[in-house]
C-alpha cells in the first residue's frame, strides 16, 4: 500500500471510475458512488463549511442517518482541516427534551462551531436547543457549492487531528476519543497487511453505525485509505431485517465484513430457513467477530447455519478493538486453516484462582476460549492484577494496551485521560490473558452494558430509573446479563421502592421505569426486579454497589444467570 | 378488528411473556419499552406473513411498527407483492 501521511490525501489519490459507497435501501433501491464523485461531492461539502467559516481546527459535529451525504459531509470537514465526529441520529423513542439535553453536553464539549443536520432532521429534536453562541447549525443540503472549486488541502498534517469518534453510545457519559491523521493512517496499514487487502479485488459489506469505531474506521477510514469498495446499510434497515445482510453479500460478491457477536446468532435466528438456500456467501473471506468477548458458540451456529451456502470454514474471524487505539488490537490469523485459536480450560482454576490451565477438549465442564488474535505490529499488551502487577502468561487480569495507535486522549477531559493513560498504557477496563502469542478476551471489568454492539453506562440508566417516584432516590443498580438465546447482553434493573407496601404496584411502576428509560435513553430494559428498601447491598463508602448487589441478585434469582461462562471477579 | 390484527397481538403477548397485560391496536409497543429494536425483525416476519406481501428493508422505522394499527397500515403503504 503507498503511503500517505494524510487521511485526504489518501482520498484524493483514489482510482476516480472506482465504485465507493454503495448504500442499499433494498432491491429496487440503491445508489453507489464511485471514488470520483464521493471526492467532489466532498468538496461541495467542503465549500459549503467553508462559507459558515470553518476552519482547520474546528470541531464539526455530523447528525445525519447513516448513508452517502453523512460520509462525504465528514470528508468535506477533514479537506479543510476541521475535526469532525458523527453522533448518532435521533431515534424516535427518545423524548426531544433528553435529545436536546444530551446534544447540547456534547457541542458543548466538543466546542463545535457547526452541527450539521439533515433535511428531514425533526423539528422538535432542536427545538430551543442551546448550541451556544459559538455554535451555528447547519442543514445539509440548504447551499450547494461549486464542486470545481479548488480548496487547499495543505492545512492538515499528519499530526494535526483528523477526527473524533466516541466511545459509548449513550450521551451522558459519552467520552470524545481525538486521532490524529497519523494514528489513523498506521492503524489502516496494519490491519491492510494483516487482512492482505486489495482494493481491486475486495468489497466491504457493513450495516454498522459510523458513530462507533467498528463503522467508522473498519467500514469508512480503511476502506477510504485502501481504495476498496463499500456496500452499506443503515444499522436500523439491518436489525430489522437481518436477512438483507445475506441478500446483500450475495448480490455484490463481497468478501469482507465486521460484526459483533451478537450478530452471528440474530442473522441465523432471525431468517427463515426456507430463504437460506437463495443466497451464496462463497464470496466471504472473513466476517470478523469483533467483540468483547468473542463466544465460540455463537461463531459455531453462524458456521453450521451457512456452510450448505458456500460459507468459508475459514470466513470467521475475530478482533479486538476499541476506539481509544483508533480501532483493533489485535487480528487473527486469516491464513489459519482452522479459525481462530480456541482452548479449552479447567472450570476450577479458572473460577477460583484465575489462570488457565489447558485441558482437552472432552473434560467434563472444560471452559472453552476463543482467540481475539495476534497482536498487530507496534502494539503491546500487558496483564495486570487488581493492585496493577503484571501477571504472566495464563493469567487472566485486565488488559493495558501500548502502541502507535493509541489515541490522544478525551477530547476537552483531562481528567477522564488521566484515569484511562498511565505511563502510555491504556487500561482497557477489559479482562484477558494472553497466551502462545494470542490474546483471549473474556469479559469486562468495569461495569459497562453491550447491548447488540451499542455501549451503555449503567450510570446513565440508574439515573433515569431514580426519577421514578415509586423509587427511593440514588437506589437503582443496572447491569447487563448475558441472554444466550440473543447472543448478547440484557438490560436488567434492580430498584428499591420508598415504602414496601408499593410493591403492590408493581406492574404500574415498572411501566413507569420502562417508559423512563426508553424516553431517555431509545432502549429497552427487559427485566426490572423490584425489591424492598434497604435490599441492595452498600459498597463501605455507603453507595449502591453493583458487584455485590449483582452477586445478591443472582444468587436470589438463579433464573437470570444463564451464562455458564459468567466472568470471576478479579 | 380484523382476525389478522388479532392473531398479531397475540404474538406480541407470546413475545412480551406478559400475559396479563392488556395490548389492543392502539398499545404503544416500541415508544413503550415493551419490546425492543431487536424483537421488531420477528413482527415484520409476522406482518409478511398475515397480509402476505414482501415488506421491504429501508421503507420501513421503528416509529411505523409501535402500534398493532401502524404496523398494518405500513404493510398497506409500503408492501409490495409476494415474489
Amino acid at each position: 500500500m503507498k503511503r500517505f501521511f494524510t487521511l485526504t490525501e489518501a482520498l484524493e489519490a483514489a482510482p476516480a471510475d472506482r465504485p465507493f459507497v454503495t448504500a442499499w435501501i433494498d432491491e429496487d433501491e440503491q445508489e453507489t458512488v464511485t471514488f470520483g464523485e464521493f471526492r467532489s461531492r466532498a468538496r461541495c461539502q467542503a465549500a459549503v463549511l467553508r462559507d459558515q467559516s470553518v476552519a482547520s481546527g474546528d470541531r464539526v459535529v455530523v447528525l445525519m442517518p447513516q448513508g452517502i451525504p453523512a460520509m462525504t459531509t465528514f470528508a468535506g470537514a477533514m479537506m479543510l482541516g476541521a475535526v469532525p465526529a458523527f453522533l448518532a441520529y435521533p431515534n424516535f423513542k427518545v423524548e426531544p427534551s433528553k435529545y436536546r439535553s444530551g446534544l447540547a453536553g456534547v457541542t458543548a464539549n466538543l466546542g463545535a462551531k457547526v452541527v450539521v443536520i439533515d433535511e428531514q432532521f425533526p423539528d422538535d429534536m432542536l427545538g430551543h436547543v442551546s448550541l451556544g453562541e459559538e455554535t451555528r447549525l447547519l442543514r445539509a443540503g440548504n447551499s450547494k457549492g461549486s464542486p470545481e472549486e479548488e480548496l487547499s488541502f495543505r492545512t492538515n498534517r499528519a499530526d494535526g487531528l483528523a477526527f473524533i469518534q466516541h466511545s459509548a453510545g449513550t450521551t451522558g457519559l459519552q467520552k470524545g476519543v481525538a486521532l490524529t491523521h497519523a494514528a489513523v493512517l498506521r492503524q489502516v496499514d496494519y490491519l491492510c497487511a494483516a487482512l492482505s487487502l486489495d482494493g481491486s479485488a475486495d468489497r466491504i459489506y457493513t450495516w454498522l453505525p459510523l458513530y462507533h469505531d467498528m463503522g467508522m474506521i473498519a467500514c469508512f477510514m480503511l476502506p477510504m485509505v485502501c481504495h476498496v469498495p463499500v456496500v452499506m446499510q443503515s444499522p436500523l434497515d439491518w436489525v430489522m431485517h437481518p436477512e438483507a445482510m445475506l441478500q446483500i453479500i450475495s448480490e455484490h460478491k463481497c468478501t469482507l465484513a465486521w460484526m459483533p457477536n451478537f450478530g452471528l446468532q440474530f442473522v441465523p435466528r432471525r431468517t427463515p430457513q426456507n430463504r437460506w438456500a437463495q443466497y451464496n456467501l462463497s464470496s466471504l473471506r472473513a466476517l470478523i467477530n469483533c467483540s468483547e468477548p468473542v463466544r465460540a458458540s455463537s461463531m459455531d451456529e453462524f458456521q453450521s447455519a451457512f456452510s450448505n451456502i458456500g460459507l468459508k470454514p475459514t470466513a470467521l474471524q475475530a478482533s479486538y478493538a476499541m476506539a481509544e487505539n483508533v480501532f483493533a488490537v489485535t487480528q487473527s490469523d486469516l491464513s489459519r486453516p482452522s479459525g481462530p485459536a480456541r482452548i479449552w480450560a479447567d472450570r476450577e482454576q479458572f473460577r477460583i484462582s484465575h489462570r488457565i490451565v489447558p485441558v482437552t477438549k472432552e473434560t467434563t465442564e472444560a471452559v472453552c476460549f476463543t482467540s481475539s488474535g495476534r497482536l498487530l505490529p507496534n502494539h503491546e499488551v500487558r496483564i495486570v492484577s487488581d493492585s496493577g502487577t503484571e501477571l504472566a502468561a495464563g493469567h487472566v487480569g485486565e488488559i493495558l494496551v501500548k502502541s502507535d495507535c493509541l489515541f490522544e486522549g478525551y477530547y476537552n477531559r483531562p481528567d477522564l485521560t488521566a484515569q484511562a493513560i498511565a505511563d502510555g498504557w491504556y487500561h482497557s477496563g477489559d479482562l484477558g490473558f494472553y497466551l502462545d502469542g494470542e490474546l483471549y478476551v473474556i469479559g469486562r471489568k468495569k461495569d459497562l452494558i453491550i447491548v447488540g454492539g451499542e455501549n451503555l453506562y449503567p450510570q446513565d440508566l440508574e439515573e433515569i430509573v431514580a426519577t421514578c417516584p415509586a423509587i427511593h432516590d440514588g437506589r437503582a443498580i443496572a447491569m447487563g446479563l448475558y441472554n444466550s438465546d440473543l447472543g448478547t447482553e440484557d438490560i436488567v434493573v434492580v430498584a428499591e421502592v420508598e415504602r414496601k407496601e408499593l410493591l403492590a404496584r408493581a406492574e404500574e411502576i415498572e411501566r413507569d421505569i420502562r417508559s423512563r428509560v426508553v424516553a431517555g435513553l431509545g432502549v429497552a430494559v427487559r427485566t426490572i426486579l423490584l425489591k424492598p428498601p434497604k435490599w441492595i447491598v452498600k459498597s463501605t463508602a455507603g453507595k449502591p454497589s453493583r458487584s455485590a448487589t449483582r452477586e445478591k441478585l443472582l444468587k436470589e434469582h438463579p433464573e437470570l444467570n444463564v451464562d455458564s461462562q459468567e466472568i470471576p471477579v478479579v | 378488528m380484523t382476525p389478522e390484527a388479532q392473531q398479531m397481538i397475540e404474538h406480541i403477548a407470546r413475545l412480551i411473556r406478559k400475559p396479563n397485560l392488556p395490548i389492543d391496536e392502539n398499545t404503544p409497543l416500541v415508544s413503550s419499552g415493551l419490546i425492543d429494536s431487536m424483537a421488531l425483525v420477528d413482527l415484520l416476519i409476522k406482518l409478511e406473513d398475515l397480509t402476505r406481501k414482501r415488506i421491504p428493508p429501508g421503507k420501513v422505522q421503528p416509529k411505523d411498527m409501535d402500534t398493532v394499527a401502524k404496523m398494518f397500515a405500513t404493510a398497506e403503504r409500503v408492501g409490495k407483492p409476494r415474489r
